[in-house]
């Protein structure tokens, strides 16, 4: 695949030569997100900070832990109050300073991702793209209540939070702040602000 | 702690809740000196800002001294005395970078709720709703600062309290609408309200060369207190007055070079367009009562500028987009990029140049706080500015 200003590569990518490409539409079970942000970091470091997949329970929501099982693969632990759930999952591709592309190999998810770093014109930071799938199961249905998030809104948080980690080396949180009574509709109220899931902790090693 | 909470719309309470602490590395506590009730604080109280939640504690106007600081934050420590900008930045995002700081990319835990009814998300603000971050605000004893690394401006003089505790959000909010009213030596500027904000953007005009200001208000105090400031001051709630036909007549017919909007989505209007406005909110056909916005778009001259530092939240009506466009006009406006002008305002308040205490009418404890938004929202007891005392 051809490389420059005028194409971005990769399957999350978002243009191919010079024109717009609309990222892919739900069907046959399957849901997608795509999603960017541009973060001051060089294109390396944030792949670094992605490939350090151990690392990921401090920007990721809901992920308890992740132990690396080989050079490609690793087990994933995701959890709530009350349930959890595991999958394995291998690196399909794997560009240094440029992209990684991943899908789970059995387990309770099917899941499958690409995320993309290139430089943004005029020097204005690196822009990540992240094109993620899921089959729609069991696992989508416990992920949101896992996560108290949809699964596609969950992809444009993580990476929000990746992007702050990595410009700021914390996540902006407002939970354990002290607060007045809440009234009855508190809980809804929560749930409608998004503020149900637990920030990740974002204490990076890199920083 | 003590600390003024939100209960509902119209519904103020000072309640005792659990003192705040350190939950990321560049978090600081500060103990609040002095904080003081916003005129946009009444756009909360009258529920005109969604995503509230009973409990919230209010309050962006604030100044301390620092209790306890984060891992990371290196330059500032316990007994620093400092007053801290409302809008919260991280500094290191390509709009910090640019010092377009109020649009800060990582300070806004809820950014997609501003996502979903702005496109993007600006910074995390405090104590103004969930949308915009639901952080606790500095009505209290006890406040935690996030990115207290960039915020806070440290007061290394023996000023008091008042005199500098304006730097937090009114001053510079009065003098970037000033600025953002692209103003040069001799102009003639307009200011809608003399709230607090407008008191400050006349001064900041002045400062800036404008060789006339007009101030507009229905308030006898606070048009003294624009007159003071050397405004010609323009009482619309005068029967006979209008305020298109003062602005006309005061400026050889050819409208303000500049003209600036600091009421914001709540004003009022004697026009039967503030009835069409008091209508249509209530039945939740618009959001927003624009009727200052209107009068400032169609009295500017040609080529002119209209700055709006008046809140907006959301849908506007009828706004004469045919004059700004015919007239060709340009609009600035936007939340305050504080960071920018704490320090160099500072400097003036050094140097004498103005006392910002001068529009206090009030001072009070934080028990009090409740009963005074009443009084403040109805615009009785001849309220300027209240400042509260939270150790009172």
């Amino acid at each position: 695949m051809s490389q420059g200003t005028q194409t971005t590569f990769g399957s999350a990518g978002t243009m191919l030569n010079g024109r717009y490409m609309a990222p892919p539409e739900d069907k046959d079970g399957k849901i997608w997100v795509r999603t960017s942000a541009l973060v001051q970091a060089s294109p390396d470091d944030l792949y670094a900070m992605w490939h350090d997949v151990e690392s990921a329970p401090q920007w990721q929501e809901s992920i308890r832990q992740v132990v690396r099982t080989g050079a490609k693969t690793s087990h994933w632990i995701m959890g709530g109050e009350h349930k959890t759930i595991e999958w394995d999952s291998e690196i399909l591709a794997d560009e240094p300073g440029k992209r990684i592309a991943w899908r789970s190999i059995g387990g309770d998810s099917e899941n499958a991702g690409e995320v993309i770093f290139e430089a943004f014109p005029g020097s204005r930071g690196t822009m990540v793209t992240v094109l993620q799938e899921f089959k729609m199961s069991k696992l989508t249905s416990a992920w949101e209540t896992i996560t108290g998030r949809n699964p596609k809104q969950a992809v444009v948080e993580n990476l929000r939070h990746f992007k702050a980690l990595a410009e700021t080396g914390e996540i902006p949180r407002n939970q354990g702040q002290p607060h007045g009574t809440r009234g009855v509709i508190a809980g809804i109220k929560e749930s409608l602000f998004g503020e149900k899931t637990p920030t990740p902790a974002g204490q990076s090693k890199a920083s | 702690m003590k600390a003024v909470c939100w209960m509902g719309t119209g519904k103020i309470e000072t309640q005792t809740v659990p003192d705040p602490t350190i939950l990321n590395p560049h978090d600081a506590i500060i103990k609040v000196t002095r904080t003081a009730i916003c005129g946009s604080d009444l756009h909360l109280y009258d529920g005109f800002i969604p995503t509230m939640e009973a409990g919230d504690i209010l309050g962006h106007e604030f100044m301390g001294l620092v209790e306890e600081v984060g891992p990371a934050v290196t330059n500032l420590q316990r007994g620093d005395r400092v007053v801290v900008p409302f809008t919260i930045a991280c500094g290191n995002c390509f709009y910090c970078k640019n010092k377009v700081w109020s649009a800060c990319d990582n300070t806004n835990p809820n950014a997609h709720l501003m996502e979903a009814a702005y496109g993007y998300s600006g910074s995390g603000l405090f104590g103004y709703s969930h949308m915009m971050g639901g952080y606790a605000g500095g009505q209290a004893q006890y406040v935690r600062v996030p990115f207290a690394n960039v915020g806070p401006l440290k007061i290394e003089s023996d000023l008091p309290d008042e005199k500098v505790l304006f730097l937090s959000d009114i001053f510079p909010t009065g003098y970037m609408a000033a600025e953002n009213a692209q103003i040069r030596e001799g102009d003639t500027v307009a200011v809608w309200g003399c709230g607090p904000v407008g008191q400050f953007t006349i001064a900041s005009a002045f400062m800036l060369g404008a060789g006339r200001v007009i101030a507009i208000d229905r308030f006898p105090e606070r048009l003294d207190l624009a007159r003071s400031l050397g405004a010609i001051t323009v009482d619309y709630s005068h029967e006979d007055v209008s305020v298109l036909t003062a602005i006309k007549d005061l400026t050889a017919g050819t409208g303000p070079d500049s003209c600036i909007d600091a009421v914001g989505l709540e004003a009022h209007s004697t026009e039967l367009q503030g009835a069409y406005d008091a209508v249509k909110t209530a039945i939740m056909l618009e959001t927003d009562r624009p009727s200052v916005l209107r009068q400032a778009i169609q009295a500017v001259r040609k080529g002119g500028t209209v700055s709006i530092p008046g809140v907006y939240g959301g849908l506007l009506d009828k706004v004469p987009f045919g004059a700004a466009f015919g007239k060709g006009i340009t609009m600035k406006m936007g939340q305050t990029n504080m960071h920018n002008y704490m320090k160099p305002l500072l400097d003036r308040i050094e140097k004498g140049e103005i006392d910002p205490s001068y529009i206090i009418s009030h001072r009070i404890t934080l028990d009090e706080a409740p009963e005074m938004y009443k009084v403040w929202r109805d615009k009785k007891e001849n309220v300027t500015k209240i400042v509260i005392d939270p150790w009172k």
